[in-house]
């Protein structure tokens, strides 16, 4: 069946076209693998395509093309396996790391020294529901707002995952990059 | 209303450091971290050292991107 013809095509193409690598990005943070990833951005591309002519002009796009997103991906994962339960009764002792080398790097500068590989690891071993916020953050930029909308929780919600989000990587980071050598913990 | 927020303490200030740093505070609140970290060396420091780790993830984060296959995929899928 040929497609509908898109009401369109230039608007799509300006407005959500442009956001193909942030899907991308995402679509592979959320599924782990580049093959199911390239299949996430297509079917999330062409839901939205279909549902153009409903995007409220004047809203964020990307925030609106990651949650068809992030809902496709939930509905596929909804349908073989059940998604890791919620954890949000993980604690984290928050600005550990800066106690811990404020004296030998109070720049952060051993940050630098982690190659990006090390980075999306730790990244994509952080709780999924914190790997979400911190992604849309911290990659895309999405306000609290945002993100709240994209995952469909209270802003308070948004706040705090993505402070222990954060808190829980750098630490993860340091670990890092003190058995790499990096850097020094203090009184170690 | 600026410079007559009510004045907070280290732990307040830190607990308040990541919204601080996203922008997401009311005016009020943002005046009230920046009158403290003006006054507290020890929060700022916290404060340049959570900046630079926030922009290292950025950067790091937004360096990957759709490769050309999967863009070509895209466009023949959506127009064709």
């Amino acid at each position: 069946l040929p497609h509908p013809a898109p009401p369109d095509r230039e608007g799509f193409e300006r407005e959500a076209l442009v956001h193909l690598d942030a899907v991308y990005r995402m679509a592979l943070r959320l599924s782990g693998s580049p093959a199911d990833a390239e299949d996430l951005v297509q079917e999330t591309m062409l839901k939205a395509l279909r549902a153009w002519h409903r995007f409220e002009r004047g809203t964020n796009a990307k925030a609106w093309l990651l949650t068809i997103l992030r809902n496709t991906y939930i509905n596929q994962v909804r349908a073989t396996r059940h998604r890791a339960a919620t954890v949000d009764v993980t604690e984290v002792e928050a600005f550990t790391v800066f106690r811990d080398i404020q004296d030998a790097d109070p720049e952060g500068s051993f940050f630098a020294a982690i190659v990006d590989d090390e980075v999306v690891r730790a990244i994509d071993a952080l709780p999924p529901d914190f790997r979400e916020v911190l992604v849309l953050s911290d990659a895309e930029d999405l306000s609290y707002g945002e993100i709240a909308t994209v995952i469909g929780a209270p802003v308070g919600t948004v706040k705090s995952r993505l402070f222990r989000a954060r808190q829980l990587l750098q630490q993860r980071l340091l670990d890092y990059a003190v058995r790499a050598g990096y850097v020094r913990r203090r009184g170690r | 209303m600026t410079g007559a927020s009510d004045p907070i303490d280290c732990r307040q200030a830190a607990a308040r450091l990541y919204e601080f740093l996203d922008g997401e505070l009311t005016p009020a609140a943002d005046a009230a971290v920046r009158s403290h970290l003006a006054d507290c060396a020890h929060c700022l420091a916290l404060h340049d050292f959570e900046q630079a780790y926030l922009r290292f993830l950025a950067m790091r984060l937004r360096a990957q991107g759709a490769p050309p296959h999967v863009q070509r995929r895209i466009l023949r899928e959506l127009f064709e």
